[in-house]
């Protein structure tokens, strides 16, 4: 208890920040990643070599990419933000694309020929249809993000980061503890969050055939 | 109602619709019927301009297609698709409003109109409105596609082998349903499938296509009666014997070269009648064609040969079977009963033919090795 006496503030303090980089970054990436994914699903054909083109983004270890960012925008939590943004985009970009692939034909066919226009169907019969698979990727996404938001403190940008660099550093194994244990906590606690959101937004009538 | 004049269209270089020309009139029941790739889909789907003709002009309703907005245009023909395709993330109130909606009709229109198509089917509002299409049967998931397509009262419905994905029973209530609901409603109806049998029983005119070109266009009476190709006879001939025999109905089986008689035909021409048929019995018909019963010689002799009509005699009743029966149901029928036929009855109950041990075994053959007659 006296860690708590000690560093208490200072865990509030991070965890918020820790917090703040990955809502902000995950609702950033999330509105990329659907847009982006809703126009390539529209040219399928060019799709196959974006896609695979966007993948190797996600193969530059974080590290590094932090680093190139950080020499470029400076310590500025923008750079942790936008850095924590591309990670995040790929995991719904993907699900959002093959989500709205993966929808039956006739759907779509049904949709044109009861008079929707192609924005209509979009909204109405393509988005709800691929939500599940768009909620498994944002599901995904925030869980990566929770982990590489550790990063920030590398840069000297904050978050639970802190405690694991200065554990690491000192050979203290309570502060490794006391970032690692609230990452695992704000993980679940965002997942468990995120279940709340599916159960809103997919449509009851397709619950129990995904 | 609907104009072709020289449509074609082209996919690469195999030719799918080859200067298709010809005209439906309103409230008529219009089925496209041919060989696989013959370009009935084809031809269906670019009424409501789902696939663009490379030439050629369509008018609905006078108006040239490609000159109308093709979602505008969508909205005022109905469309039922192969696949029953209604939205999975929509309830069954919100898929049948999917067209009054865009249409901008008020929300309790668009209940009321829900409510009423709902019952025209026998399906209760308050049990199914609210539920899922996962959560309805294959039929009554097509019941409701159907209804779709009739809820913004297009006048014209387009439907695409709406029932091939169902089986035999539930296609036959469907069947009869959408006869009704045509009858009633009075719509004009394109209607494309590969079963000879749905397109006799559906259809006001039938469109015979095959490589892109009308084959025939005719009534079921006369293409039944004159078929203008060979093709057309033996899809007549081949659907009548659905290939899967568990999908054989009475009606495949049966002879329609049934004698009968009204009640008030005397015993004496009767018995001529017998005699020059070389038969033993006789089908017994009630004034308005339903079916009475059998009279047998036996009977007749009991009877005495008077100057009386045959419906003095109290008639057998003999077995009978519904016309779209399954076939082997009305086999063991045959079996089970003394009888020596079974008596095939059409809806109305009026006598459709007889399937006698002789017809069974004709019709057998037939299916096992082609046409014997």
């Amino acid at each position: 208890m006296i860690f708590f006496e000690t560093y208490g503030d200072r865990l509030i303090t991070a965890f918020q920040v820790h917090l703040f980089y990955v809502l902000t970054s995950v609702t950033i990436g999330f509105a990329i990643a659907l847009v982006l994914g809703i126009l390539l699903s529209r040219v399928p054909q060019y799709a196959k070599v974006i896609m695979p083109l966007l993948s190797v983004f996600q193969t530059i270890p974080g590290i590094v990419f932090i680093g190139i960012l950080f020499l470029y925008l400076g310590m500025i939590p923008a750079t942790v933000i936008s850095a924590l943004a591309v990670y995040a985009i790929f995991p719904i970009l993907k699900n959002t694309y093959t989500g709205l692939l993966d929808i039956k034909k006739e759907y779509i066919e049904a949709a044109k020929g009861c008079g929707m226009s192609p924005f209509q169907t979009l909204l109405e019969v393509e988005l709800p249809l691929a939500s599940p698979s768009i909620i498994a990727g944002l599901r995904m996404s925030t869980i990566y993000t929770v982990s590489w938001a550790v990063l920030a403190a590398m840069i000297g940008l904050g978050g639970l980061g802190e405690f694991i660099y200065i554990g690491i550093a000192s050979n203290n194994d309570q502060l490794i503890l006391a970032g690692a244990i609230p990452s695992a906590i704000m993980a679940i606690g965002l997942s468990l969050l995120i279940d709340v959101l599916r159960r809103v937004v997919v449509p009851k009538g397709i619950r129990s055939v995904k | 109602m609907i104009r072709f004049e020289n449509v074609k269209k082209k996919y690469g270089n195999t030719v799918i619709l080859d200067n298709l020309s010809f005209n439906i009139e309103p409230g008529e029941f219009v089925v496209l019927i041919g060989p696989s790739g013959c370009g009935k889909t084809t031809t269906l789907k670019s009424i409501n301009r789902l696939i663009k003709p490379d030439q050629g002009k369509i008018f609905v309703n006078g108006q040239e297609i490609s000159q109308v907005n093709p979602v505008k245009l969508r909205r005022k023909i109905g469309y039922v698709i192969q696949q029953i395709g209604l939205f999975p993330n929509m309830t069954i109130e919100q898929n049948i409003g999917v067209v009054p909606k865009r249409l901008k009709y008020e929300k309790k229109e668009i209940q009321k109109i829900t409510r009423d198509l709902m019952e025209m089917v026998d399906m209760s509002f308050e049990e199914y409105a609210h539920k899922y299409p996962s959560e309805l049967s294959g039929g009554q998931q097509q019941r409701i596609g159907v209804l779709r397509a009739l809820a913004a009262s297009p006048p014209i419905v387009l439907m695409d082998e709406p029932f091939g994905a169902l089986d035999p029973m539930t296609r036959a209530t469907l069947q009869k349903e959408i006869g009704k609901l045509h009858k009633k409603l009075n719509k004009t109806i394109v209607f494309v499938t590969h079963d000879m049998n749905e397109a006799l029983d559906l259809a006001d005119k039938i469109i015979f296509m095959e490589q892109g070109k009308i084959v025939q266009m005719a009534t079921p009476e006369e293409m039944l009666a004159n078929p203008a190709s060979p093709l057309i006879r033996d899809f007549m001939r081949k659907s009548s014997l659905a290939t899967d025999p568990l999908n054989l109905t009475a009606a495949d089986f049966m002879s329609a070269n049934v004698i009968s008689v009204q009640k008030k035909k005397s015993i004496r021409e009767c018995t001529d009648i017998m005699a020059r048929q070389h038969i033993d019995s006789l089908v017994i018909k009630n004034e308005d064609e339903t079916y009475a019963g059998v009279v047998t010689i036996k009977d007749i002799k009991k009877h005495g040969i008077s100057s009386g009509t045959i419906g003095e005699i109290e008639p057998y009743q003999n077995i009978t079977s519904d016309i779209l029966e399954n076939a082997k149901d009305s086999f063991d029928k045959l079996y089970n009963s003394g009888d020596n036929y079974v008596v095939v009855l059409n809806n109305d109950q009026t006598v459709a033919g007889i399937i006698s041990k002789t017809s069974m075994a004709t019709a057998m053959a037939d299916t096992l090795w082609g046409d014997m007659q």
